[in-house]
């Protein structure tokens, strides 16, 4: 008697208030533009954040003003930081694109993390075939590296919110196993292996140092942004998000809808993590991934889960980490205040959420 | 290779006990919010600050003792961010769970550096001379545990929490706060043992995903106190190993080894390695 | 206890429905008080004010300190995975120690001393039958020994011979000076069973009485009286349109499953649904399962590839500010009636309706029901599944009832109006 639906905690129709895709914008209207409330709630988390920063940094005895003005301009204050925003922002944008679609579809796709790496370690297989095979298999792998989480669900209702963190966990001991073994650079120091036989072009001009990537970023919130608003696939998606149950009483084959947002969302990952490769570090290396995973779940989160927003903020999360590094060197304030910003981001938006659902 | 394998082994599980006493802290805290009906994520954190306020308390009082008490008491800070967030706010637990850890990266990182400026957070950590938290940790708290979680009211209405919060709703809140609290002592001495006994200070980061993996022991123990013990065995014995095998079998992957437990744990979900049945209301 | 001028509403801004309105009402130690009406007419809102479950927008409830509230839920309150020994520990408050053994022990004792049968506390819930489920409630409402003990439709998932052995207990917990309420909607047992009857309807006591006859109570209990006769209907058969088990039904016509709420109508409705994808459907759960409140009126019919909105708003009489009003904000009627548009409005060979007008005013109910009928004079094979037998037997060609997930072989409305008591019972 315990067979199939005991396997699971998260039944096929949890109630909606419960569901991740229902922390939404409840008033937008077809996604043509998210309003303007959400918009200004974004905002106030992001000065909050910054506001909370700042005070830390004087519990400690640092200036604010100094601190702001370091974060400012150690981001986005010279061609030199506002690319190495933009070069942060790339994989933020993809893997914050990743948790918007699974989020949507009501799935909680936790495996940001392990689809970015075997994503890289896809894309820097075939990079021997050329830039456009690898890119294509990163975002192959990513998606089949979900896949197995999606299936699992279907099959014997795993909970994927479990199963993609233990994937995450798979993929970074395969991921330490190829770069000390097979893959291994035989001359390096250290664990890391050979560089990838394609790179991507670099933008140029002004931004020489950015790759294109950044081109393929964008055009992947667009074009999320299309499936979610402007097609059935999308409508159908969103509908199973909110209530899966209503969704298939509306006919929608919400198991289909399952598969294919934790499919697409773990190509997102998968090609952010074969872009970072291809694009900036080259080369694989055991801690590759650095958090990029988890991160997007701010990301999206921030954007109140619209694909567009998303753009905005994975610039803030990239202006701040490419600040905090700042901070680190000229003021030996620990980077990971970055992380600490991304956190309390969240916080501030499920405060302002249960505000709201106080009204 | 037979022999071997059974040397190395053999050799590994002093080492085994020692570095997994701290997950079997943490597997239990978390099984007992888990069977509360609660799922948190955020149990990396809570071991990642009660390390570091372990550190401080002990440099600051020169005392092993009240470096653990700081410990817990780090733990429990984090305890009840969670546990107001997700209890008073009803906020999503894995969302909580996930702004949590990046809160317990961000600040432990931030804050040790910053107290690095002054003399005394400068000076060594005082070490457990005595270690008696391994005996408690494998065989006093699983004892208490067993029979508070199935041998008094209280256990019977946090279960009860876990499978139908419905029918106690008016004491829901309060038991799992007592869970929450439990938690937070079992992770609070787990991230105190790891600064105070098994290494010699606080590094950024330094539970390395211990609080996940003892996310996936409960799992992999079905959620009783039995599977917990064992599981948190088998993945200390595959960690342990994994220096043996490094030092000693050389050409042996050993890093897909470490993957094994995980992959199995992901079979249990599926229910191939036997029956699973989560608390019910896990989660929400 | 004495309830004054008790008024409860639900819902947000747009869509507010009065639950109870303005309800004073005296319970009195010792009497069996039976609360009727109709489903949605406030009978449960009310009792959960009394019990203190919900506080009442305006009105008070006076109860003497050592008032003590037992309240047997519709719906059963159980920890299905614990035994029946634990969920009768789950009574108790305080902090002790105890074992499996010494539960049991005192199981058997609280279950003796209720007078319910009861046997094997080591069962788990689970495992347990509906009629042993509602017992159990029985038995921890008892247990706690309540100065009121307030019973929320608990005969509608028992057995003859259960609800005999229930107003057994009923009588001897009354004997003893214990106030019972009784809600119902079943009219024989209450007049059994009832010293003085309080009818609801719309939210009001509309009734309130010591002598009553089934038909007076009827008659308060629905705005007019049932409907007479449904006269001569003549319908064209055609060619049969859906076969599934022992359900056949042929175009232009409406077959009704009646029955007891809870013998496998979901059960039945999701069947169909997973083999008829294509079929318009009506959910059972509208709040639920009906619109994707959070999407608009024209991204929900966008949903079955309806797509002009605006047309159907009006042609469906949604009152809505427009297309892109959410669907959440409407009221429960017009909320269903998005749900007709978008179901309807293909011309669906097949439609299945579960509970179509449940919880919905007058005016709604009535909309639903024309666009039943037009739905199967255009050709269509209706399913209805209702547990309003005046729904039944206004609409449907034929009838079958549902009892424990079986369904009875089919019956005209004239064979049914005699049998179907009976059958829904499952005495026959």
């Amino acid at each position: 008697m315990k067979a199939p639906r005991s396997a699971g905690f998260q039944p096929a129709a949890p109630p909606p208030s419960r569901r991740p895709g229902s922390r939404d914008n409840r008033r937008q209207d077809a996604g043509v533009a998210a309003g303007w409330k959400p918009a200004l709630r974004g905002a106030a988390a992001v000065l909050f954040t910054i506001l909370l920063l700042a005070l830390s940094g004087a519990a400690f005895g640092h200036s604010p003003r100094e601190l702001l003005s370091i974060l400012i301009t150690g981001s986005v204050g010279s061609t030199f930081a506002l690319q190495g925003t933009l070069l942060k922002s790339v994989p933020l944008l993809l893997t914050g694109l990743s948790v918007v679609i699974a989020f949507r579809a009501g799935v909680w796709n936790i495996g940001g993390e392990g689809q970015f790496i075997v994503g890289a370690l896809a894309a820097l297989l075939a990079s021997r075939f050329g830039l456009v095979p690898s890119l294509l298999a990163a975002m192959l792998a990513g998606a089949a590296w979900a896949s197995i989480a999606s299936l699992m669900r279907l099959w014997r209702n795993a909970p994927e919110v479990l199963t993609t963190i233990l994937l995450n966990f798979i993929a970074i001991h395969l991921l330490g196993w190829c770069v000390n073994g097979p893959l291994r650079e035989r001359t390096a120091m250290y664990p890391q292996t050979d560089v990838a036989l394609a790179t991507l072009p670099r933008l140029g001009g002004l931004f020489s140092g950015l790759h294109m990537g950044i081109l393929l970023a964008v055009l992947a919130s667009v074009g999320a942004w299309w499936l979610l608003y402007r097609t059935n696939e999308g409508l159908r998606l969103r509908a199973t998000g909110f209530n899966s149950s209503a969704a298939k009483w509306a006919g929608v084959n919400v198991r289909a809808q399952l598969v294919r947002a934790m499919a697409i969302s773990g190509a997102a990952a998968g090609l952010a993590g074969g872009i970072e490769l291809l694009g900036v570090t080259n080369r694989l290396f055991e801690r590759f991934a650095a958090g990029y995973g988890y991160s997007g779940i701010a990301v999206a989160l921030l954007a109140q889960l619209h694909p567009l927003a998303t753009i905005g903020s994975a610039f803030f999360f990239g202006a701040l980490v490419t600040g905090a590094g700042e901070l680190q060197r000229t003021a030996n304030i620990s980077a990971a205040v970055a992380t600490l910003g991304q956190a309390v981001v969240i916080l501030v938006l499920i405060g302002f959420e249960y505000a709201r659902s106080r009204r | 290779m037979l022999d071997l394998v059974v040397r190395l082994i053999g050799d590994s599980i002093p080492l085994a006990i020692l570095a997994a006493t701290p997950l079997l802290l943490a597997v239990q805290g978390e099984l007992v919010v888990q069977r509360s009906g609660m799922i948190n994520l955020g149990i990396e954190g809570m071991m990642l600050v009660a390390a570091m306020t372990a550190v401080l308390a002990a440099q600051l009082t020169n005392s092993v003792a009240l470096g653990f008490l700081g410990g817990i008491a780090g733990a429990l800070i984090v305890a009840i961010v969670f546990g107001f967030f997700v209890i008073t706010l009803k906020a999503d637990q894995i969302v909580t769970g996930t702004a949590i850890n990046l809160l317990a990266v961000g600040a432990t990182s931030f804050v040790y550096r910053e107290l690095q400026r002054s003399e005394i957070f400068v000076q060594s950590v005082p070490r457990i001379g005595t270690d008696v938290v391994v005996p408690l940790a494998w065989i006093v708290f699983p004892i208490v545990l067993a029979i508070v979680l199935w041998n008094t009211s209280f256990g019977l209405r946090l279960r009860a929490c876990g499978e139908n919060p419905d029918v106690i709703a008016p004491h829901v809140a309060r038991h799992r706060a007592a869970a929450l609290a439990i938690e937070a002592l079992l992770a609070g001495t787990a991230g105190a043992y790891l600064t105070l006994a098994l290494s010699s200070g606080f590094a950024e980061n330094m539970t390395a995903g211990r609080g996940f993996i003892a996310l996936s022991i409960v799992i992999f123990g079905r959620w009783k106190l039995k599977g917990a013990i064992l599981g948190t065995a088998i993945f200390g014995l595959a960690a342990a190993l994994q220096y043996a095998v490094q030092a000693s079998a050389r050409g042996v992957p050993y890093h897909l080894l470490l993957a094994v437990p995980y992959i199995v744990t992901l079979l249990i979900l599926c229910g191939i390695a036997g029956k699973v049945r989560a608390p019910e209301s896990l989660g929400r | 206890m004495r309830l004054s001028r008790i008024t409860k509403s639900f819902g947000t801004h747009s869509n507010v429905s009065r639950a109870v309105d303005d309800v004073s009402l005296t319970i009195e130690r010792g009497e069996i008080l039976a609360v009727i009406g109709e489903n949605g007419a406030g009978k449960t809102t009310l009792m959960r004010i009394a019990a203190g479950e919900l506080s009442p927008d305006a009105g008070e409830v006076l109860r003497s300190a050592q008032d003590d509230i037992g309240f047997v839920h519709q719906h059963f309150l159980l920890v299905p995975e614990l035994t029946i020994a634990e969920n009768l520990a789950l009574i108790e408050r305080r902090f002790r120690f105890a074992t499996r053994k010494t539960l049991e022990r005192e199981a058997v004792r609280m279950i003796e001393s209720s007078g319910i049968e009861l046997h094997e506390v080591s069962r788990r819930v689970a495992d347990l039958s509906v009629g042993e489920k509602s017992k159990l409630e029985l038995i921890k409402a008892i247990a706690t020994k309540p100065s009121t003990l307030i019973l929320d439709e608990p005969t509608s998932v028992l057995t003859p011979h259960e609800s005999e052995e229930l107003f057994r207990v009923m009588r001897t917990l009354a004997a003893s000076g214990t106030a019972i309420v009784f809600i119902s909607h079943k009219l024989p047992e209450v007049l059994a069973i009832a010293e003085r009857i309080v009818v609801m309807r719309t939210g009001k006591v509309v009734m309130e009485t010591r002598e009553a006859t089934a038909e007076s109570l009827a008659r308060a209990m629905t705005p007019q009286p049932p409907l007479p006769a449904h006269g001569e209907r003549v319908r064209v058969r055609g060619t049969l349109a859906l076969s599934h088990g022992n359900v056949q039904i042929h175009h232009h016509e409406i077959l009704a499953i009646v029955g007891v709420a809870g013998n496998g109508q979901s059960e039945l409705a999701e069947e169909l649904r997973a083999r008829f994808p294509h079929a318009g459907q009506i959910p059972e759960d509208r709040t639920r399962d009906g619109v994707i409140a959070q999407m608009t009126i024209a991204e929900n019919l966008a949903l079955r590839g309806v797509r002009d909105a605006e047309r159907m708003i009006e042609l469906y009489s949604i009152r809505a500010l427009g297309p892109r009003q959410l669907a959440g904000d409407l009221s429960g009627g017009n909320q269903q009636k998005v749900v007709l548009a978008r179901e309807l409005d293909r011309r669906p060979q097949i439609i299945i309706a579960a509970e179509p007008t449940r919880g919905l005013d007058i005016e709604a109910t009535s909309f639903v029901h024309e666009r039943l009928r037009v739905a199967a004079a255009a050709g269509a094979a209706i399913l209805l599944i209702t547990s309003d037998l005046d729904e039944a037997f206004e609409l449907a060609d034929a009838m079958q009832v549902i009892y424990r997930g079986k369904l009875s072989a089919r019956m005209t409305p004239e064979e049914a109006s005699s049998r179907v008591a009976n059958l829904m019972a499952g005495v026959a």
